[in-house]
């Protein structure tokens, strides 16, 4: 039986849809069976960072009318076998979803796969409030910024009182993950640090990830940036990704920079 | 340089304006977790005597001061 977790964040682009790819890829990369679920009805993404856009056939909604089996509708990853993926309907709009046919969908998943992530709406109406619902645990990403983290308390409100473990007595699970990420800016006082982010929000980290114009070029290729060795970003995706799987991976501080004397050395042999 | 002194930093102006934005979100939104229940109840009592619309409550504070407001918009029709 696995675990399901929703990825969410208060308000649009935040890279919420980029860090579902990209822990899937690395859960993926762990050895373990994950599948992506796009539940942001209305606006497919998730299937074009994930270079997967074409092989679209089936949507989640389609598989919650009974229209196609999951099994017809998942996709599997052209880079990892452990990967699979559930796009969302761009022809139907959020108000489709409901609980119960959400809740049997999950159920399902969760059967076949390790990890079931679910890749929230932004925002907090019921698209988001669906995708919350039965999920064990949440991600919250957020940028080091003032309207993204006001925001995502907002959509931590709403999880602490509509999740079903929340109602059943439970608790459901929180971590966050600062998104974009800017050494310098921090360094001088002009970027909130990480330690006032989680204050702020009293939630548990879950990692940090720099800011890296790797991402932006991964997506251009769909290909996640988690693939490229020498990104510093799909070097922080794959450190969570490896805390997700049970592994100590301890917190790499990326608000101090590796510029100053390395790259003043790596200029030298150029 | 003297500006250099002067000047706050701004990431430590974030965090205040945030903190502050945050509690009195909280107390507005959130202000408690069985609103929606109580929200029904009240709406089951009303209707025992009169047609109910819709109920808003509402977290009111200022200063040591704290009150629920309550709005019960009546149907006309029953």
């Amino acid at each position: 039986m696995g675990i399901v977790i929703a990825v969410i964040s208060g308000k649009g682009g935040v890279g919420k849809t980029t860090a579902t790819a990209n822990l899937g890829l690395g859960i993926a990369l762990n050895d373990k069976k994950c599948v992506l679920v796009d539940f942001d009805i209305g606006q497919r993404n998730l299937d074009m960072i994930l270079g997967l856009e074409n092989r679209v056939v089936y949507d989640m909604v389609q598989v919650m009318d009974g229209e196609a089996s999951v099994k017809q509708a998942l996709i599997k990853s052209k880079v990892n076998e452990n990967l699979f993926f559930l796009a969302a309907s761009q022809t139907k709009d959020k108000s489709v979803l409901d609980s119960e046919k959400v809740q049997k969908l999950v159920t399902e998943l969760k059967e076949e796969f390790d990890f079931v992530i679910l890749d929230a709406p932004a925002g907090i109406e019921s698209g988001y409030e669906h995708t919350i619902e039965f999920a064990d645990a949440a991600i919250v990403v957020v940028n080091p910024e003032v309207s993204s983290i006001r925001d995502a308390d907002r959509a931590i409100g709403i999880l602490d009182s509509k999740s079903h473990k929340v109602k059943n007595g439970e608790e459901v699970a929180k971590y966050l993950i600062i998104n974009r990420i800017v050494a310098d800016m921090v360094q001088s006082g002009e970027m909130l640090k990480s330690e006032d982010i989680l204050e702020i929000l009293s939630i548990k980290l879950l990692g940090k990830v720099p800011e890296d114009k790797g991402v932006i070029d991964a997506s251009n290729q769909g290909k996640p940036v988690i693939l490229d060795k020498k990104s510093i970003a799909g070097q922080a995706y794959g450190r969570i990704a490896a805390r997700l799987c049970g592994q100590k991976i301890e917190m790499k501080d990326v608000e101090i920079s590796d510029s100053g004397l390395f790259k003043r050395l790596a200029g030298i042999f150029k | 340089m003297f500006g250099f002194f002067k000047k706050k930093q701004s990431a430590s102006v974030a965090k205040d304006r945030l903190t502050i934005a945050i509690m009195s979100d909280r107390d507005r939104i959130n202000a408690y977790p069985f609103m929606d229940e109580m929200k029904a109840e009240i709406i089951k009592v009303v209707t025992k005597y009169i047609g109910v619309k819709a109920v808003e409550i509402k977290k009111e504070v200022d200063g040591d001061f704290e009150a629920l407001s309550i709005d019960v918009e009546l149907d006309k029709r029953k």
